[in-house]
């Protein structure tokens, strides 16, 4: 298991559309991937778990994952956050 | 007689068809451990019929509408959404109607409870997905909006995107709505479509029924409901009177904007949403003097992104190709709210945190736009217009973040205009007073009579009980439209005009007379107004011009120019 502590920089915070990149990023990898943010743990390949977890700019998330191609999907998803999700790339 | 708000010229005469939700009742049934299997089957089949439709729906959508409809996708094959609707029928044994009610209103009710605004109103998404799974389910028949019959006229209560998406037009000869504005989809679309449409007729869903004979006019917004023979008649007569006015206004489609004595103006048309743009160039616009750009805010539950924009200004400069279009930058705050944005109440928001201050201070919010608008410069021509400038200071703030983005872009080697054109609204005296020294700084001005005036008379726009206070024809008005307008000339600018008053065919001869270069209006008004145009002598409005100049009540004035 691994796992690593970031920062949401998105300022309108991870809604409906970086949601679903971000579950759809997760889904491709066979490790469970969970996030704890604001002292819930949400799975990361439900849109709905994400979206209720309620994450604004600036809240702290820790990204875990678990399983055989563990290593890449914890790089992979912190550079899903690293850029937004593809939203206002600067 | 009905009565609501036209927002889609023109006569309709057809039958009705009722869109609406149907009321359903949803049994709870126990099921045996046998059957477990066949319910599971029907719910993923209800499943799977909802997600290839909406993966349809989705070709035609671009934008914020398709990330909707993406995160609506993903919902419907979120894992745990789908466990606990299958655990429902495994383990409680429900049948799949029930099951849906139970695995979804499970997930409704946490986003209901939740203390962010935005995210309790995502509940509606997923109430939205669960009526259509269960529609499935239930075989309902659902109104075949891609084969309609000849001369329909819809009621609903607002056309959604998927449904528009849909539609077929040909058959549908009118749309009344119980909600909805001017730039709501269900208006843009059915003006694009010249398709007279209704909107405001509060409970239409219920007092219209399938089938019903009506008449409307989408100009004065009247329903006839079974309309007698005089009626008809009467609204046949208004639609032929309508026919022969484009008619005759037709040929000023093939002639220049040019007064009888050889001066030449620009005929620009004001839009609201990136198709629009289509309906300006049909009516011969010589360019876009106003887009407004917060239908892409207002439309949407979160701030659009950096590429919606884009692709939403792109549209409009592909669509004008060599013709000039100014998109005017966020004009948001005053009376104009964004949910996702929390802005405080303010006693005075006309006089507040709105527009041009409410950017600068938002640098994130600016800079998506601006790279936005400077991308989309490589496919057209198009121009940038900074609302509510009332000091050099504004411009010169607003042209450095514009420049940072330059920056910017140059480092990512993205192609953008160069040249692109800046300029601003002219709407509070204090920018049309100091005309001469912010035309030194930038590329063009548009006088924005709406705002000008209200600031200019103190008189609140929406305030009925002052309303009367509120004109255009006041000397102090007329006086600042002149300065602006020499301000701008004295530093060899152009100087337009996007509000109301340009496309008043009373008002154009003291414009032209006062040497204002550039028209902008609702694209319906254009050929009128060319047609005013070619009838005026330059000289002849000067004088007007000169005579007005001299009047000192608004009576006065409006007397005169409507002479």
């Amino acid at each position: 298991m691994v796992k690593e502590k970031i920062t949401l920089k998105n300022e309108t915070g991870l809604h409906a559309r970086p949601a679903s990149e971000l579950a759809k990023l997760a889904g491709s990898f066979t490790s469970t991937i969970k996030l704890h943010v604001n002292g819930k743990t949400v799975d990361a390949k439900s849109i709905l778990g994400i979206m209720s977890a309620g994450i604004k700019y600036n809240t702290e998330i820790e990204i875990e994952c678990d399983g055989e191609d563990e290593e890449k999907a914890l790089s992979e998803i912190i550079k899903g956050f690293e850029n937004n999700f593809g939203e206002e790339q600067k | 007689m009905l009565k609501g708000k036209g927002i889609s010229s023109g006569i309709g005469f057809g039958n009705i068809v009722v869109l609406k939700k149907v009321e359903r009742k949803i049994e709870k049934k126990t099921i045996e451990n046998e059957q477990v299997a066949d319910e599971l089957e029907r719910l993923h089949k209800a499943l799977n019929q909802v997600i290839h439709e909406t993966e349809i729906q989705m070709k035609n959508l671009s934008g914020t509408e398709a990330d909707i409809m993406q995160a609506y996708l993903m919902i419907m094959q979120d894992p745990s959404l789908i466990s606990e609707t299958e655990n429902a029928i495994k383990n409680s044994k429900y049948n799949a109607e029930y099951a849906v009610e139970v695995g979804f209103n499970s997930v409704i009710q946490i986003f209901e409870n939740m203390d962010d605004a935005y995210m309790a109103s995502r509940s509606r998404d997923i109430l939205d997905i669960k009526d259509r799974v269960l529609g499935k389910l239930l075989n309902e028949e659902t109104i075949d909006l891609t084969n309609l019959n000849l001369n329909t006229i819809i009621v609903t209560t607002e056309l959604t995107t998927s449904e528009t998406a849909k539609l077929d037009f040909k058959n549908v000869s009118g749309i009344i709505t119980e909600v909805g504005g001017e730039n709501s989809h269900t208006s843009i679309m059915a003006r694009t479509h010249t398709i007279p449409a209704i909107t405001k007729v509060e409970d239409a869903t219920k007092i219209f029924k399938d089938g019903e004979s009506v008449a409307i006019n989408g100009t004065s917004g009247e329903i006839y409901v079974n309309p007698t023979e005089e009626e008809k008649q009467k609204l046949l007569d208004l639609e032929k009177q309508l026919e022969e006015e484009k008619t005759e206004l037709e040929k000023y489609k093939n002639t220049e904007s040019m007064t009888k004595d050889g001066t030449k103006v620009k005929l620009y048309a004001n839009i609201g949403l990136p198709a629009d743009a289509e309906i300006a160039v049909n009516n011969t616009a010589e360019g876009v003097g106003l887009l407004r750009s917060e239908f892409l805010y207002m439309d949407s539950d979160t701030m659009p992104s950096e590429e919606s924009q884009f692709e939403a200004y792109k549209q409009v400069a592909e669509i004008m190709k060599d013709k000039e279009a100014i998109i005017r930058t966020l004009d948001i705050g005053g009376d104009k709210e964004l949910k996702y944005l929390k802005l405080e109440k303010e006693a005075n928001p006309f006089l507040g945190y709105r527009a041009i201050r409410l950017c600068l201070d938002n640098p994130t919010i600016f800079k998506t736009q601006l790279r936005a608008i400077l991308r989309a410069s490589a496919f057209g021509k198009l121009a940038i217009m900074f609302p509510m400038i009332s000091s050099v200071e504004e411009l010169r703030s607003a042209k450095q973040v514009l420049e940072e983005c330059k920056q910017e872009l140059d480092n990512e080697n993205i192609l953008y205009d160069k040249d692109i054109q800046v300029g601003i609204m002219i709407e509070i005296p204090s920018a049309a007073l100091i005309a001469d020294k912010l035309a030194k700084e930038c590329d063009f001005f548009s006088i924005g009579t709406n705002d000008l005036i209200q600031y200019t008379v103190a008189v609140e726009r929406g305030n009925e009980k002052i309303s009367k206070l509120y004109t255009k024809y006041h000397p102090a008005v007329i006086k600042l439209i002149k300065q602006a307008i020499d301000g701008a000339h004295s530093a060899n600018i152009i100087c337009g005009m996007c509000g109301e008053a340009a496309g008043d065919p009373t008002f154009i001869p003291l414009l032209v007379g006062l040497g204002l270069d550039e028209f902008s209006m609702n694209a319906n008004n254009i050929l009128r107004a060319r047609k005013t145009i070619n009838n005026l002598d330059k000289e002849a409005c000067v004088k007007l011009s000169e005579e007005i100049l001299q009047m000192a009540s608004a009576e006065e004035v409006e007397k005169r120019l409507k002479q």
